[in-house]
Formats: C-alpha cells, sequence, structure tokens
C-alpha cells in the first residue's frame, strides 16, 4: 500500500475505499486493524499534502541575457478598477 | 377646355419610369443606418431595411455584390452602405442597391467576435470533451495578467484572506493594447515550458469590449487550447464572455472567482479528510463494541462458564486486540490534535470574526466528544479485564476455600490426597478460608476399604 501514496487524488480515493468498507462492519478485527491503521496513514498523508504547498508570490522578470528569473512580488497599492 | 388638352398624362408605367431617373441623379451615395427585417433569400440575395430613428429605407444586397461579404449581416446591426436609389417598379417602392456594406464601430468588432467564436467552435475548441479537469490541489499556479492592474490585487487579496497556501508565480503582460495578445500568448507558453505550475489563470480587470480585446484574439485562444496545464480565464465582468473563456478549461466570472476557485478546493478537502478520519474511527469504535457485545454474550454462556480456559483465551485475544486498537487510536488523537493545532492557528489569521470562534466551538466539541470516546473506549476494556480476573478469581484456590473446602497438609506441608500418606499419630495441618487447624492423626480409611 505505501507504495500508492503519490498523490493526494490517490490517497483520497483509498482513504475513502477503507473509510466504506470499515463502516460495512464485516470485517475480523484484525483486518479492521489493518484498514484502519491504513486509514490513518492514508489521512496523514492527505493532511501532509493539504499543508505542504508554499506560500509565496513571486514575478517573473527578464534578466540580462534574455532569460526569465523569479523574483518576490509586491503588488502596487493602488485602486481598484481597470 | 385648352387646359383639358394641354394637361400631360402618365401611364403609372411612364411616372415610375421618371421616378427612377429622378432618384438614379443621386449617383453612389453612402448610408449609415441599423439593419432589420434581414432576409437572405436562397437565390443569395440579400434584402433588408436601413432604419434610423427618424426614417427606413429598404435595401436590396444582390448576391454577385454580397458573396465577398465577411461577415453575415443580422437585424440590429449599424452598418455603413455605398449604393445607389433605384425603384422597384413592380410594387413601386423605392430602394437602395447595395453594392458595399460595413460594420460600423463597436459592431465590427463584435462581428469579428462572432466570426471567430463561430470558426473556433467548429474546429472544436469550445468542445467540453477536450477540456482537462482542473487539478485537485495545485500547488503552484501561474499567472498571466498586468503586474499593476486590479486583477492581480483581486487575486492576491483573496489567496492572502484564504490564508491559501499557494505559490503563485506572476508573468506580467499587457492586458490591452497591440501588444496585449502576443504578451499574453508568451506569457502562456512560457509557463507551459516550466515544470512546476500546476494551473493557469489568465485574466484581467472589467473594461470596456475594446479593453477586453486580447482575451477575444485568436492566438491568445490557441494558445489557451495548446497549454498542457489547465487554464482558468478570469476576465472582467460577469457578463461578458470572451473567446478566451470559451476555450479555457474553467471560466471564472472574476479574476477573485478564479483566485477563489484555486484555493477553495483545498479547504473543501481538508474538511473531506478530517471527516473521513473521523468516520474511520467512528466504524472501528462501532466494530470494536459489536465484538464486545458477542463476547459478553459467550461469556454468560454456560458452556464457557465450565471450560474457564477457553473463555480466558478470548478475553486475552479481545484485551490484546483492544490495546492494539488503543494505541492506534491513541497515535490518531496525538494526529488529529496536531491537526486541530495547525488548523487553530490558520483560522485565528482569517479576518473573520464570529467565524473564527465558531470554529473554534466545533474544535473543541470535537476534541471533548474525542476525549469522551477515549475515556468510554478505556472503561470498556477495563471491565473487560474485571471480567477476566473475576473468572480467574474462580479459578483461585481460595475461592474454593471460600465455599468451605480446606486443604490438608502433612508435618512437610505436602498437600494431602490420599489417606494412605500419613499414619496415625502424625501431625497434619488444615488449612481453611481463614486462618489453619494443627491436627493429630487418629485413624485413616482408604477409599475402596471403607
Amino acid at each position: 500500500m505505501e507504495a500508492k501514496l503519490k498523490d493526494f487524488e490517490t490517497a483520497l480515493k483509498a482513504l475513502e475505499e477503507i473509510v466504506g468498507r470499515l463502516e460495512a462492519g464485516d470485517l475480523t478485527l484484525d483486518r479492521s486493524m489493518e484498514l484502519f491503521e491504513e486509514g490513518v496513514r492514508l489521512s496523514r498523508f492527505c493532511n501532509t499534502k493539504l499543508e505542504e504547498a508554499e506560500r509565496k508570490v513571486e514575478v517573473l522578470v527578464k534578466n540580462a541575457k534574455g532569460g526569465m528569473k523569479e523574483e518576490p512580488f509586491e503588488p502596487e497599492a493602488g485602486e481598484s478598477g481597470g | 377646355m385648352d387646359l383639358f388638352e394641354q394637361r400631360k398624362i402618365y401611364t403609372v408605367g411612364e411616372i415610375t419610369s421618371d421616378i427612377k431617373k429622378t432618384l438614379e441623379k443621386f449617383g453612389l451615395v453612402w448610408i449609415q443606418g441599423e439593419v432589420s427585417n434581414f432576409k437572405h433569400a436562397a437565390s443569395g440575395h440579400m434584402y433588408f431595411s436601413l432604419k434610423d430613428e427618424a426614417a427606413q429605407i429598404r435595401a436590396a444586397f444582390f448576391k454577385g455584390s454580397n458573396l465577398y461579404l465577411k461577415f453575415k449581416p443580422a437585424d440590429g446591426l449599424e452598418v455603413v452602405v455605398r449604393g445607389r436609389l433605384s425603384v422597384y417598379a413592380p410594387r413601386g417602392d423605392y430602394q437602395l442597391i447595395v453594392e458595399y456594406m460595413e460594420p460600423v464601430g463597436v459592431g465590427s468588432l463584435q462581428l469579428a467576435f462572432e466570426q471567430l467564436k463561430e470558426k473556433l467552435r467548429k474546429e472544436g475548441l469550445f468542445d467540453e470533451e477536450r477540456k482537462r479537469r482542473l487539478p485537485v490541489l495545485p500547488r503552484k499556479i501561474g499567472i498571466v495578467t498586468s503586474p499593476t492592474g486590479a486583477a492581480i490585487r483581486d487575486m492576491l487579496r483573496i489567496l492572502e484572506r484564504r490564508n491559501s497556501a499557494l505559490h503563485v508565480l506572476l508573468y506580467p503582460a499587457r492586458v490591452q493594447g497591440a501588444e496585449a495578445a502576443s504578451e499574453i500568448v508568451a506569457g502562456i507558453r512560457h509557463l507551459n515550458a516550466r515544470d512546476d505550475i500546476d494551473v493557469i489563470i489568465v485574466g484581467r480587470g472589467g473594461g470596456s469590449i475594446e479593453d477586453l480585446w486580447a482575451f477575444n484574439d485568436e492566438g491568445v485562444a490557441r494558445a489557451i487550447f495548446e497549454s498542457a496545464i489547465p487554464v482558468i480565464s478570469a476576465v472582467g465582468h460577469e457578463v461578458d464572455f470572451t473567446i478566451a473563456d470559451f476555450v479555457a478549461d474553467l471560466r471564472a466570472p472574476t479574476p477573485s472567482a478564479a483566485a477563489e476557485q484555486v484555493s477553495g478546493a483545498r479547504e473543501q478537502l481538508q474538511a473531506e479528510v478530517q471527516s473521513l478520519a473521523g468516520r474511520a474511527k467512528q466504524a472501528v469504535r462501532l466494530i470494536l463494541e459489536k465484538r464486545r457485545l458477542h463476547l459478553q454474550r459467550l461469556a454468560q454462556n454456560r458452556a464457557f462458564l465450565a471450560t474457564p480456559t477457553r473463555i480466558q483465551e478470548l478475553q486475552q485475544r479481545f484485551d490484546e486486540a483492544s490495546l492494539k486498537m488503543m494505541q492506534a487510536m491513541r497515535r490518531f488523537v496525538t494526529q488529529v490534535r496536531h491537526r486541530e493545532r495547525v488548523l487553530v492557528t490558520r483560522l485565528v489569521k482569517i479576518d473573520l470574526r464570529g467565524s473564527v470562534g465558531r470554529s473554534r466551538e466545533i474544535l473543541k466539541g470535537m476534541r471533548q466528544a474525542l476525549a469522551a470516546a477515549m475515556r468510554l473506549r478505556l472503561q470498556r476494556v477495563r471491565g473487560a479485564l474485571q471480567l477476566g480476573v473475576g473468572r480467574m478469581d474462580a479459578m483461585s484456590p481460595l475461592a474454593i476455600l471460600e465455599r468451605g473446602y480446606s486443604i490438608c497438609r502433612d508435618a512437610g506441608g505436602a498437600i494431602l490426597k490420599q489417606a494412605a500418606a500419613v499414619a496415625p499419630g502424625e501431625q497434619v495441618s488444615v488449612k481453611l478460608a481463614r486462618g489453619e487447624i494443627g491436627c493429630r492423626v487418629e485413624s485413616t480409611t482408604q477409599e475402596g476399604e471403607a
């Protein structure tokens, strides 16, 4: 199952499935235990993914060589509109 | 009656012919007016009226002349036409024979818009099936807009307010004027050349149709179409659609709405993950509870009372499972607490009075419910353990003594199981539930001998 933890959507889908199976309730104690552990792992993974994006605002600026580089961006204060 | 003899009497045809000649003296005229009652006959000729507030004039635009017309005239369209005045004798109407027509002002842009829209639609650029799904969880968004416009300020304000953990990369492009279209195209292409952008927003604030014109550019439309990264169009006011809006994978009515769109999903997903984790916990609790009840029913079954080891084994297994479950639950709780701390930190930052308090209340309620659930679980496990201890007690020799049995030992302390092990005169001790009695053997009788 570990290998499946690549992207958020897959993990979320797997978590949904696990919850569905747990809610069906017809599992052995050991199996439900395994699933629960896996569910906890998946929800932790999802939460990490949800948190890990970086809060940053940058603007692309042409450099001397004609390429582009990123610089921090501060919008100019001004009136709305236009 | 000279008068009578001098009078000139025209036939209808003659006078009509004269009128026609008079009208034709106007030569080529340019007339501006609005098209109405437009009909494009099967023959290829076009018939319509040109009108303004004061009057109207019939017009015919014959096939040979209208063949090269780039747009399709329609009612309401303001046009300038060049033509000659004439008379349609069979009906006595005078009319304008149009040789050339062009749309006027905004009408011309609108026409170009409609034409391009139709062309691209036919090519399939607007097909819903080819539209890409927006990423569920974008991390880095590329924005193509003016760095000084209202659009970028509005978007950043929304992202700020939502406390969205998004990495924004702005490609500065002019969004009106002659250079705008090519700069927007360059922006979309540049962001596509990178490998870190999850979604692109192309937009600007509202404006007149001329201001928004770059977003009706064919090149921009094709750049959006060719973009490997999903594109959200976010142009101006809600009511105006641009070609970019039709091609984009998602049309946001305003730049602010686009920002909401890319940041909104995250909060929704956080709630979803939280809810799923809660449901998993609840389901496990139910499973555990079901097993516990089942076990309790078994424990009360007479068959098991007779075989205490079986029940003990079951209890041990249950306790082990419970313990494992408890450990998992504890880890889960730790995790939920952590999430909660993160959320509270985030909520505190959100500038929405009241909602913070409410969210805190919800979190507090959740924490309490969780704590209560954990306490309940602990109690249950403890109860199960006590039940086990009770069964153990039943097996203990002390409990047997309590029922009136006693244990007899010889002088060496060995438990006596047969009378032959001692001889009359020897010392034995008898252990009762409370205390001991020192005794001397008077006589012994072997079972079977008596």
